[in-house]
């Protein structure tokens, strides 16, 4: 018995499932991996990725395949028992086990990046990260962009339901017509958007949404790998049930971005190595044999309270952190850029005012994508934390420009002239009469953007930045309780911001009490 | 001696609003303020902002005790001549004592200290001394407008132009303002530039009508004042 095949039974077992019903699923339209379309925002990125590497690759020097001294793998962290945090906020699951297995093996050290499903592969392309052990099932369409190695374990997708309430629901084929939920990107997604047409397939960030939506009655089935429902359903107690047999295997392969032949033939040797010392049954044994659930490592649904309020402050002060920094560069961006936009008009002027233009009116999210990935396509590494701030910098400059310009056009004209009457230089007359009025009209305004950008800094969360709401989205995938920590992360905000919004107004009024800009 | 010959001034959207403007101002010990009259639009403002090197005249020159205005760097230009504006501009973010000691500290390189105490003497001088920590928010119309004299006087200007200063006075202040400029009579001369007539009878001895950008009269404040008067009635 080779070894996935030994894998397989274990699989079988775990789901009570018979040779029949496998070698139905075998013989069904997705027995094998068939073309898939990318999801649109991937295909974006993808298309972005392809954009960059054109305008770039005669400034970047292609880097020949070096074997790396650490090798730095990406999963999403949220994805248990194969990903996820532990009662301490430590990274675990069957995949953490699998790429310390093979760096060990390698000789190598490991870092484990967590990062967005929806952005892995346009991460695993720019050279964020060596390789992806994050459960991706081998596809032909997968294979176009990536070299992956031998399947390292085998699973399929399922069809899961409410136990409840739909009794009556026996196979996919009873849910036409009705809402069926898949995490986006994910191959799920795909196979029921091309197989079962009929079916309103709703997509989701994580399984953790997919289950609290389940439970509101948003949505009447959902699919997913069987290994990974089985689990988390059974560790978080949820009620619900599979459904009909499986839809299709899938074999699950650490992809790499191409280019990297040495370090693939390695990984190879490695899951061999591990498969055959007996490592990956030891860990199938300890993830999803029969006393799994017993394991305290392993059970879900549960994390101290001190875990999570260490989580949320960490992370509340990485989202400060990359505020205050990106506020602070965004200002003084904003100064220079806001004197330009109140000058005459001039070739500078029109650059700045289309840069502030485009900036305002494009995504911040697509903004955080193109500096993520486009930095490296021209031969800067910079960690996602550089990203955000850079971005968020920009962006707040732009808002900030626009502050500043229309305090400075609030400033009447008459005090320039007086400045001038009195002898002061041009810089002498912007430095102690046009600017320091022009700043104390814009403090309402400049607070409300840094509101905003605080509020920003939410999104970074999709760059794989630690910051309060990826901390959250960490906790949610353990403890299933997405109201509860979405309120506290919300109110973490209010916090910070109520204060801010309420001197904005109280700056407000003084300001016309002191007799500024209203003649 | 302020010397104004030909000159002329034509705003960018074709307006002329200076034809052909020569006067000479001469003050002595006994004559120190000159009023400059017209009705509305006869272009008195414009001359004013020529007078203050803020617009550049088309044609004719400026020239301040015989120095061509054009040839003056612009720090020798406003240290002989200043400005009150009618709106008085003064800075709303800084009190009274910092609005005197900003150009003296900034432009002339004062010592901080050395500016506060001839400010502080300046203010004492134009009675409001009392005012050196208040904001300009904080002032009636007639203490705003001693600050702004005060203002340009403690540069120490040869010439301070006033824009239309009793346009926001009533008739007390503007009283106490004509008694003010009577008592500051020392190394300064005032050309005054306003409508008010009883106000130019109260403090000048001779006046200047300008009426569609010429000059009419340039005589003594009475003879001026008749002509005014006349054609007023006669339009």
């Amino acid at each position: 018995m080779n070894l996935d095949d030994r894998k397989w039974k274990i699989v079988q077992r775990h789901l009570g499932y018979s040779d029949d019903d496998i070698a139905q699923s075998f013989n069904s339209v997705y027995s094998r991996p068939g073309k898939l379309i990318q999801s649109g925002l991937f295909a974006t990125l993808l298309i972005w990725a392809a954009i960059f590497w054109l305008l770039f690759s005669f400034i970047a020097p292609k880097v020949e395949a070096s074997e790396p001294e650490q090798l730095t793998v990406a999963l999403t962290g949220k994805y248990p028992p194969f990903s996820f945090y532990d009662q301490d906020g430590e990274l675990t699951g069957f995949d953490v086990d699998v790429s310390r297995g093979v760096a060990q093996e390698l000789g190598l050290d490991i870092k484990i990046i967590a990062t967005e499903w929806d952005g892995i592969l346009a991460g695993l392309l720019s050279g964020k990260f060596d390789a992806i052990i994050g459960s991706m099932a081998i596809t032909a369409e997968r294979e176009k962009q990536v070299d992956f190695s031998r399947p390292y374990y085998v699973s399929g997708a399922q069809l899961f339901v409410n136990a409840e309430n739909d009794t009556e629901i026996g196979s996919i084929n009873d849910l036409a017509g009705r809402r069926v939920g898949a995490v986006l990107g994910e191959t799920f997604e795909h196979y029921l958007t091309e197989k079962h047409p009929k079916i309103e397939t709703v997509t989701y960030k994580s399984t953790v949404d997919i289950y609290q939506d389940m439970l509101n009655g948003r949505l009447d089935g959902f699919v997913t790998d069987r290994l990974v429902g089985g689990y988390q359903i059974q560790s978080a107690k949820m009620p619900f049930r599979p459904a009909g047999p499986l839809l299709y295997r899938e074999q699950m392969g650490i992809p790499m971005a191409p280019g990297h032949p040495i370090l693939l033939a390695r990984i190879n040797q490695a899951l061999e190595a591990l498969e055959s010392s007996g490592f990956m049954a030891d860990l199938h044994r300890k993830w999803f044999g029969p006393v799994a659930a017993d394991n305290a490592a392993v059970r879900s649904g549960e994390m101290s309270n001190r875990t999570i309020a260490l989580m949320l402050l960490e992370g509340f002060g990485v989202t400060i952190g990359i505020a205050c920094l990106s506020l602070l560069c965004g200002f003084l961006l904003a100064v220079p850029a806001g004197v330009v936009l109140h000058g005459k008009p001039s070739p500078l002027l029109l650059i700045v005012r289309t840069t502030v233009d485009f900036v305002r009116g494009t995504p911040v999210l697509i903004q955080l994508f193109f500096v993520y990935f486009g930095a490296p396509q021209i031969g800067l590494t910079i960690s996602p934390v550089t990203s955000a701030i850079i971005t968020l910098s920009i962006n707040g400059a732009a808002y900030m420009a626009e502050v500043v310009r229309s305090g400075l056009m609030a400033v009447p004209p008459g005090q320039k002239l007086a400045a001038r009457a009195l002898g002061l230089s041009h810089f002498k007359v912007f430095r102690f009469v046009v600017w320091p009025q022009a700043f104390r009209i814009a403090i309402p305004a400049l607070v409300n953007s840094s509101v905003a950008l605080l509020k920003d800094t939410a999104l970074v969360s999709v760059i794989s930045v630690a910051e309060v709401v990826r901390q959250a989205q960490s906790i949610i995938s353990v403890t299933y309780n997405p109201m509860k920590f979405y309120f506290i992360v919300a109110l973490m905000f209010f916090v910070f911001t109520y204060p801010l919004m309420k001197f904005a107004g109280r700056w407000e009024k003084a300001l016309k009490k002191r007799g500024y800009a209203d003649d | 001696m302020i010397k104004v010959t030909g000159l002329e001034f034509t705003y960018p959207d074709g307006t002329t609003a200076l034809a052909d403007i020569s006067i000479d101002l001469s003050f002595d010990d006994d004559e120190h303020i000159t009023a400059i009259v017209g009705p509305s639009g006869s272009g008195k403002t414009t001359l004013l902002q020529c007078l203050a090197r803020f617009l550049t005249p088309g044609q004719g020159s400026i020239e301040i005790d015989g120095i061509p205005a054009i040839s003056m760097s612009e720090a020798q230009f406003r240290s002989k001549v200043g400005v009150v504006f009618q709106n008085l501009n003064l800075f709303p973010h800084l009190n009274v004592l910092d609005n005197l000691t900003l150009a003296p500290v900034e432009v002339a390189g004062m010592d901080k200290g050395d500016a506060e105490r001839e400010a502080m003497e300046m203010l004492e001088r134009v009675g409001v001394s009392n005012l050196v920590r208040s904001y300009p928010s904080q002032l009636s119309g007639g203490q705003a407008q001693r600050v702004a004299i005060a203002r340009a006087l403690v540069l120490k200007p040869d010439f301070l132009l006033l824009d239309e200063p009793t346009s926001a006075l009533d008739i007390n202040t503007t009283n106490a303002l004509a008694e003010l400029l009577e008592d500051l009579h020392s190394s300064t001369n005032f050309i005054i530039v306003t409508h008010d007539i009883p106000f130019v009878r109260k403090v000048a001895k001779r006046a200047v009508l300008i009426q569609g950008g010429r000059v009419v009269s340039h005589d003594l404040v009475e003879k001026v004042m008749h002509l005014f008067l006349q054609q007023n009635e006669n339009r």
